[in-house]
């Protein structure tokens, strides 16, 4: 991973982006508005999944994932950029690969409740309770998306790479 | 302006910023962040809703999201005077600061107003006023505004 950091560092588009001081800060600031975008839009339905928002029919939360999804879109291409910048900060990182892991975790826990859960989520009376299967999956995506922002943010200070 | 140097310089600075541990700064630097997510996740959900690009979610239906808003602004206004504390004297004086602090006070505001005129109403209509879509723009615009200022206040560190 060292070898591969080093290689991807010495690269002109890695340097030439490196080189644009504004870039960084800029990609910053988006990957904060599109964690918010994120957390939002995947949030509620999580908290509806567990069981909260009574009342609320799960096909009017579920309207709001394209934004959430646009949140994760946006966050992949303001990390893929930061990844090329300076490669060697998370390739060699525990944390980092920690982050990347619950963020398989949030995503195959989104494309199961996608293809077995959603159906059944969406035939709910508007004022019923959630089967313990959905509040599972819907605690399950709230914990591993704050455990992504976690690792994110603490990344500088629980260990970047070398 | 003494007084904010006496407190970024206090034992407290000190040991707040100086420390190894991973339990000062960077764990209520994190809360920021949780709280932000929280705060504006709400914020943005509520203000796309009004302005009818998030599905039909009725709009009475949006009050128990402000309980979120302001869960998030408590942990985000603790944690942030924390933060504040430790850098008083070189942010007393950082018009990014003042940027950031306005557009929440605004945005916030705003968001109330929405809050009193299009969701609290008994006889909720099915579409916000043009109004209140006014106001959440300016709302989701504003959440941008603090979030880009308080990353570049980062960077203007002294």
């Amino acid at each position: 991973m060292a070898e591969f950091a080093a290689w991807v560092e010495s690269t002109a588009i890695s340097k030439a982006l490196f080189g644009m001081v504004w870039l960084w800060p800029l990609c910053e600031s988006l990957h904060f508005i599109g964690l918010c975008m994120l957390i939002g839009g995947a949030g509620l339905l999580d908290l509806r999944l567990m069981g909260m928002f009574r009342g609320l029919p799960i096909r009017h939360v579920k309207a709001l994932m394209p934004w959430g999804i646009a949140g994760f879109i946006i966050n992949a291409i303001t990390g893929a950029l930061f990844l090329t910048m300076q490669p060697h900060l998370y390739l060699t990182s525990g944390v980092w690969w920690s982050k990347v892991a619950f963020i398989v975790i949030a995503g195959a826990n989104a494309l199961f409740f996608e293809t077995r859960l959603a159906l059944p989520a969406l035939a709910l009376d508007p004022n019923a309770d959630t089967p313990p299967g959905m509040k599972l999956v819907g605690a399950l995506s709230l914990f591993s998306w704050f455990a992504v922002l976690y690792c994110g943010r603490m990344l500088p200070y629980l260990g970047t790479g070398n | 302006m003494a007084f904010f140097h006496s407190l970024q310089n206090s034992a407290f600075t000190d040991w707040f910023l100086g420390s190894d541990s991973i339990w000062t700064y960077p764990t209520v630097l994190t809360l920021h962040t949780v709280g932000m997510a929280i705060l504006v996740g709400a914020s943005f959900v509520i203000n796309l809703r009004i302005l009818q690009v998030a599905g039909a979610i009725p709009l009475q239906r949006l009050q128990p999201l402000y309980r979120f808003v302001w869960i998030g602004f408590a942990v985000n206004l603790s944690s942030g005077l924390v933060l504040f504390v430790t850098e008083a004297a070189d942010r007393v004086v950082d018009p990014v600061f003042y940027v950031k602090i306005c557009s929440i006070v605004v945005a916030l505001s705003f968001g109330m107003v929405v809050k009193r005129n299009a969701i609290d109403r008994s006889d909720s209509q099915p579409a916000a006023s043009a109004r209140s879509r006014f106001l959440a723009a300016a709302s989701l615009a504003l959440w941008a505004v603090a979030i880009v200022s308080g990353r570049l206040m980062a960077y203007l560190k002294n």
